[in-house]
């Protein structure tokens, strides 16, 4: 076999598997020899953990590139989530199953906003959402004046918080919405025609895939999923902050891309996502750990981003041309 | 340049509130000299560098100023444009206060205070998203005559009229001093700051820097955490992983303080000492876990919320002819274990910040709790 061929094998292989899986991997090996506390076992839980909040944004962050688009709402509603949840639980146990319903339906209206903006006013993803973000933002500084209150129900603290068997519970809540995210990706009509309509809408539309609709439920579930990604958030921190959305603003989509979801649609899964956000968590506490400055953070953050779609773009190109 | 300074100290508790509007500004004014520096609780405060003539900025009332706030989307900006506010509603002299809102954004804030001009205010007042990019609007309006007053964060040279707040530095010091001792002059700390890239985090650090020289306190790392509880813990807990000795904590903000305090709980590690400002949070916690953890001890400096009815009052003084110092360094007292039952809310939110002329109960009204 020819080194171009072997490269392309590798590459395929590497692809099928998962790119990010082995990033994953290595940057764990490279980080546990440079700093030997990345290996405790604590500190893995820790990561995984902390993952969690960025990994479940993510996978909403999926679904809407998936379908072609972005959602940059993601941090408002993040934001909202925990701003609402904690003004109507203030500490009280009686208030925690309302205050949560509540917020996951703001969240659904939220998606649905953004869906019909897009579909039925044609607004792009970017500016829609973009423009819903700072309406969410403005809208929480005006509910709580610049001033917000309120603390979580106390057994509202063990999502965020707790460990059952070992594991913390945030993580287990993340991995089963992201195999369930996962499955019906993968395995349900509604999955399939989300591929489609990113792939080419023009196309699922003469196939008779409502594609609004689809569009719709997507831009739902992504504003759901930010609103769990920040439920869980405020758990782990029992408390308000207006400025708790603004990290996943950028990371969510990082996140996203260093999974391997194309930025054009109709390529990816929720399973590399999942990678992705594990990846950046373990990037961002690695540099925590070594002493780099912030600054040297970001340009890590930024080339491994850049590097990622560089990657794919070459993985993607080589398997159209084999 | 002779240097003139002016320091006094009232107590906290005792705070002065001009209820009675230009009566009791003139009342003040007899208490004090002309260019005295402005007081509102326990906080010192320095008058210092030349004394800025009121006669080139007298002008009759009633006056139209303008504040180019350069965000306000946390709890310090909400108590200090409160207080600002209630301050505003007492002198019958001051028309209108134009408040404009720079959402963080650098440049809009430059056409904020180019729109406040258009608007012919007699005075703008200013705490700047960036003490380099205003400097340049406040030169020129200055040199048209307007009052230019920045407060809170420095502008960059001298080409405004006054300044009011903190040094940053000196913060920084006397709370790396108070670690230094606190954990023994010979401890292994870490440091968690503001946002990246941020002066007043930068200058509070080279003053902590300064205190533990010559001393055995090793830093074992430094970090940004955004002054948010969550990034904070997220942080801290990285570094628990990294350092298996931690002895204690310096902070230049107590959400800082309070997420890495909650990162050690979770981490089942005992509490150690730690250094912050003047968030109820952290008092909260204080009074909650010190019990439990003997090592738990608090070192806090405030910014104090009534800033900005400082840098009115002093605006209006010029406006009214009055001479001011040019620049008013505030000194806050230092909050300990010893005494923070004189600053903690314990009926208020977390996100209160003590150092505060607001009653309870207008905190309530503020807070909706």
């Amino acid at each position: 076999m020819s080194s171009p061929d072997r490269f392309s094998h590798a590459l395929r292989f590497l692809h099928h598997l998962g790119a990010v899986w082995i990033a994953v991997i290595l940057l764990y090996v490279v980080s546990g020899l440079i700093s030997p506390g990345m290996f405790q076992v604590s500190q893995a839980l820790n990561i995984l953990q902390i993952a969690a909040f960025l990994g479940i944004v993510a996978i909403g962050q999926t679904l809407a590139l998936l379908v072609g688009g972005i959602d940059l709402s993601v941090a408002g509603v993040v934001t909202m989530s925990n701003i609402v949840v904690t003004s109507l639980m203030v500490g009280r146990s009686e208030t925690m199953v309302p205050a949560l319903l509540i917020s996951l339906l703001l969240a659904a209206a939220v998606g649905f906003i953004n869906g019909s903006l897009i579909t039925l006013a044609r607004v792009t993803p970017l500016v829609a959402t973009l423009g819903t973000n700072s309406i969410l933002f403005g809208a929480a500084l005006v509910y709580t004046g610049g001033a917000p209150h309120g603390s979580i129900s106390p057994g509202f603290a063990v999502f965020g918080q707790g460990h059952l068997l070992g594991l913390p519970v945030s993580t287990i809540c993340w991995l089963t919405i992201g195999v369930a995210m996962a499955w019906v990706t993968r395995q349900t009509t509604f999955g399939r025609r989300l591929y489609a309509v990113g792939a080419n809408p023009a196309a699922a539309r003469l196939m008779g895939i409502p594609v609004s609709a689809i569009l719709i439920s997507t831009y739902v579930l992504s504003s759901v999923m930010a609103c769990l990604g920040g439920l869980l958030l405020t758990s782990y921190i029992g408390s308000p902050s207006l400025g708790i959305g603004d990290q996943f603003l950028l990371t969510s989509v990082a996140a996203v891309v260093v999974g391997g979801t194309a930025l054009s649609g109709g390529l990816g899964s929720v399973l590399g996502t999942i990678g992705g956000a594990i990846f950046i968590t373990e990037l961002n506490s690695f540099t925590n750990i070594v002493r780099v400055s912030t600054g040297t953070q970001f340009v890590l953050q930024g080339a491994v981003i850049a590097l990622s779609v560089l990657i794919y773009h070459l993985v993607g190109s080589k398997r159209i041309s084999s | 340049m002779a240097i003139k300074k002016n320091v006094y100290v009232v107590t906290r508790r005792q705070a002065i509130r001009l209820s009675a509007g230009a009566l009791g500004f003139a009342a003040f004014s007899r208490v004090f000299p002309a260019y005295g520096a402005d007081a509102i609780s326990s906080a010192k405060i320095t008058a210092a560098g030349e004394t800025v003539s009121g006669s080139k900025y007298k002008k009759k009332g009633p006056y139209r100023i303008g504040f180019s706030n350069g965000f306000s989307g946390n709890t310090w900006r909400t108590e200090m444009l409160h207080s600002m506010k209630q301050e505003a509603s007492q002198h019958q002299d001051l028309a209108d206060l134009i408040i404009v809102d720079g959402q963080g954004d650098i440049s809009k804030q430059v056409n904020d205070v180019e729109n406040l001009i258009s608007q012919n205010v007699d005075a703008i007042l200013c705490i700047a998203n960036s003490s380099s990019a205003v400097a340049p609007v406040l030169r020129d309006v200055t040199k048209q005559g307007v009052v230019t007053i920045p407060f809170n964060l420095p502008v960059e040279g001298e080409a405004w009229t006054a300044y009011i707040g903190t040094d940053p530095e000196k913060k920084g010091f006397t709370l790396g001093k108070w670690l230094r001792q606190a954990s023994g002059d010979s401890g292994k700390i870490v440091a968690l700051g503001g946002l990246p890239g941020n002066s007043y985090t930068a200058s509070a650090w080279a003053g902590a820097q300064k205190a533990f020289e010559g001393g055995q306190i090793q830093v074992l790392a430094f970090r940004d955490a955004y002054w948010e509880e969550d990034r904070a813990k997220v942080v801290m807990a990285d570094l628990i992983a990294a350092y298996p000795q931690i002895d204690g904590v310096w902070c230049d903000g107590s959400q800082d303080a309070a997420g890495a305090m909650k990162a050690l709980l979770a981490a089942k590690r005992p509490l150690v000492p730690v250094t912050g400002d003047d968030y109820n949070g952290l008092l909260k916690l204080y009074q909650e876990q010190s019990g439990n953890y003997p090592k738990f001890k608090i070192g806090l400096l405030s910014e104090p919320t009534w800033e900005g009815v400082v840098a009115l009052r002093t605006t209006l003084k010029l406006l009214n002819g009055e001479d001011v110092p040019k620049r008013q360094i505030i000194e806050p007292r230092l909050i300990t274990s010893e005494n923070y039952k004189d600053y903690i809310r314990p009926g208020l939110p977390d996100g209160v910040f003590v150092d505060t002329d607001l009653s309870d109960d207008e905190l309530k009204t503020l807070f909706k709790s």
